[in-house]
């Protein structure tokens, strides 16, 4: 066991700090105020996400024949982690290097491949996730988005909800039903410009342009947009929500914006109260509470060893770490909420409150902990109507 | 970074878990609050294992696992001095050891059949050896013999030439496995319980709100670990303070929940529960508590309290 880093991940993180003060400009703060997917970080990502490829550092753990150098599992974490932390420069593209590009390697076809995965390893990609539906939030596979086979293209028609990134993406990963219950659900990448799907954005609590609807009204694609089999999405979807599910650094976030708040504090004179610094602690050893069990997960994954429990885990104590240093924000950071003075610590207390919510709930995890974790019984099942 | 034990560190775990299924089945229960195990304590001494630490090839990570794995048996043995302190910081001391934390005269577990006694007041360590008519054996609610010197001044005590903050960071961090490991244990047992005992026609643990209050458990016992073991690791006044902190402050929800769910039946001596639980009451107190850790955190990390004292 070693928690040191080795010269060469030491070096690439310093390598990406070095990068991140260079590319960075002076209103980063106030471009990422608003979250990965509003308007302003996902123009910045189009032009920052091809500096990060031109150096190597955009899908460093994709293989060399897909434009990568199969970096291990370890260097695109700290990569991940350290842009995060900035407040996320890639945008919404750091969903194809952590979940969408490695799905299409493994589940595409070469002709899907060839088409969508030069985009993404160039930077230059932008896609959404349609899985949530108005009666398909938690209960995904309750979702009732048809694709009816046509000929040698399928018509979809339906709706999908809470779509972050829809207003900008080109592609969306979409979840249809070709058939009944969890077995009848297929994967369609579906260009954003297809005659028949229309864009609302939502106005929301947690960032401008982040959550849409998005509507498809006999949408017409070729059978060749289908990833994988009619009835395969479930798999396909364990197994990008496995990668998914510790992608985001959270926790590096929470720990800069902590530690930005106790710098100002302590610069104010303000450090002193016994219960302001044990708070503060408080967060601290969530935030590392966090970042251990993620590391857990990517450990495995660096061994190669298959996806477990430890990633549910890791969620739920991510989501702590969050909620502390958003309370510590409420608490002794209040006036500074006000006004724009203080973009990042704003960020993230938008950030936190969606936290636990978005991308699968809490309590999702804590039902996967304690089945698969714990080996409790499931909950008796209702028969669906 | 790799977070897996090392063949070696995998070996003297292996051998310590086989000690621990030994004397698993073997404990007498229904009659104590705890359970001192000499045949334990001489199995764990003939395999030689309390050396772990100070050998290059295993260290503090591997004695803190070790801990964690020997405080998840019902019977209890002397561990945070034997793995950890007296191998790394005074070798020449006997085992079992008591560590008296700021006072002489206070009760400490331990002191009951302990040959040595270490003291810390402030910056000064120092010790004396013991026999059993030095010290008075306590009646106490916790899950540890528990005893108090009979007469502190009178004991032959020696100043050591030991870093006293190095001895407060390997007493946080030995802590912080015996915590994790009387929680997880105590998991342990509540979840094969629950699996089993049957109400309102389906087991217990088919109820979401048990699920989700042991999954939250869960969480709080894994990281405990894996903060442990980082602080073994790195050895580091932060990260000591960081396991222990964390360890304690989880130690209230998760022991009440443990009970709640064990119904009854966890009330009684006859089921091993207690012996858990009441051993975790007792660390959870340890060095201050939780608020000590985090102010320890604090200053470790942003630097000491300007204002401190006054």
């Amino acid at each position: 066991m070693n928690f040191n880093w080795t010269e060469e991940q030491a070096a690439l993180r310093s390598r990406v700090r070095a990068l991140l003060a260079r590319e960075l400009p002076p209103d980063w703060e106030h471009i990422c105020r608003h979250g990965p997917g509003s308007p302003e970080q996902t123009a910045f990502s189009l032009g920052f996400c091809p500096k990060l490829a031109a150096e190597g550092l955009l899908v460093p753990h994709w293989p060399v024949e897909h434009g990568g150098r199969g970096a291990p599992a370890w260097e695109h974490f700290i990569v991940g982690e350290e842009l995060f932390a900035a407040g996320e420069p890639r945008g919404p593209q750091y969903m194809n290097v952590n979940f969408i590009g490695a799905t299409l390697m493994k589940y595409g076809t070469p002709e899907q491949q060839a088409r969508y995965l030069p985009p993404m390893a160039a930077g230059q990609a932008v896609w959404c996730q349609g899985f949530s539906e108005p009666s398909a939030g938690s209960d995904l596979a309750a979702l009732a988005t048809r694709a009816e086979a046509r000929g040698d293209a399928y018509v979809i028609n339906g709706g999908k909800v809470w779509t972050s990134y829809a207003g900008m993406a080109q592609t969306c990963f979409l979840l249809a039903r070709t058939g009944s219950g969890k077995g009848g659900i297929a994967i369609f990448l579906v260009p954003m410009d297809t005659p028949g799907i229309t864009v609302r954005a939502i106005p929301s609590l947690i960032g401008h342009g982040d959550i849409h609807e998005v509507f498809f009204d006999n949408v017409v694609v070729p059978a060749s947009a289908r990833l994988g089999e009619e009835g395969q999405a479930w798999a396909i979807i364990s197994y990008a929500l496995g990668l998914e599910r510790v992608g985001l650094a959270r926790y590096a976030f929470s720990r800069r914006v902590l530690d930005r708040m106790v710098g100002e504090l302590h610069a104010q004179g303000l450090f002193t109260d016994d219960a302001v610094r044990t708070q503060a602690a408080r967060a601290l050893a969530a935030c590392e509470a966090a970042r251990l069990l993620v590391y857990r997960v990517v450990d495995q994954r660096a061994r190669g060893l298959p996806p477990t429990a430890e990633a549910n885990l890791a969620r739920v104590a991510v989501v702590a770490a969050d909620h502390a240093v958003a309370d510590f924000a409420l608490d002794h950071f209040g006036d500074a909420l006000c006004g724009d003075g203080w973009p990042l610590v704003l960020a993230h207390h938008e950030r936190a409150i969606a936290a636990g919510i978005a991308s699968g709930a809490a309590e999702i995890q804590l039902n996967l902990v304690a089945h698969e974790w714990l080996q409790l019984p499931r909950e008796p099942r209702l028969e669906r109507a | 970074m790799n977070i897996s034990f090392t063949p070696d560190q995998h070996a003297l775990l292996d051998a310590v878990d086989r000690i621990a299924q030994r004397h698993e089945g073997k404990a007498t229960l229904g009659a104590s609050h705890f359970e001192e195990s000499a045949a334990l304590q001489a199995d764990l001494e003939g395999a030689g294992v309390f050396d772990a630490a100070a050998m290059e090839e295993l260290g503090p990570v591997a004695a803190a696992a070790m801990v964690q794995r020997l405080a998840r048996l019902p019977q209890c043995v002397e561990l945070i001095a034997s793995a950890l302190l007296l191998p790394l910081l005074a070798t020449a001391l006997p085992r079992p050891c008591a560590v008296l934390w700021d006072q002489r005269d206070r009760p400490a577990r331990w002191l009951p059949g302990a040959r040595a006694v270490l003291c810390v007041r402030g910056n000064r360590v120092e010790a004396a050896p013991l026999t059993d008519d030095d010290v008075a054996p306590l009646d106490s609610p916790f899950g540890y013999p528990v005893g108090r010197l009979r007469a502190p001044d009178a004991l032959a005590w020696t100043p050591l030439d030991i870093d006293a903050q190095a001895l407060r960071r390997l007493w946080q961090l030995g802590v912080a496995a015996e915590l994790t490991g009387c929680l997880d244990a105590g998991l342990q047992a509540v979840v094969a319980h629950v699996r089993e005992r049957r109400q309102f026609g389906r087991p217990l643990g088919a109820f979401q709100a048990i699920q989700h209050r042991l999954a939250q458990a869960a969480v709080q016992v894994e990281a405990a670990r894996w903060l442990t073991l980082q602080a073994a690791f790195t050895g580091t006044q932060a990260d000591a303070a960081t396991a222990l902190a964390h360890a304690q402050q989880c130690t209230p929800t998760v022991v009440y929940d443990l009970h709640q769910f064990m119904g009854a039946m966890g009330l009684t001596l006859e089921h091993p529960l207690h012996r858990w639980t009441t051993r975790a009451k007792m660390l959870r107190a340890d060095l201050g508590g939780a608020q000590a850790q985090l102010r320890a955190l604090a200053n470790a990390t942003w630097g000491a309290n300007e204002k401190a004292g006054t």
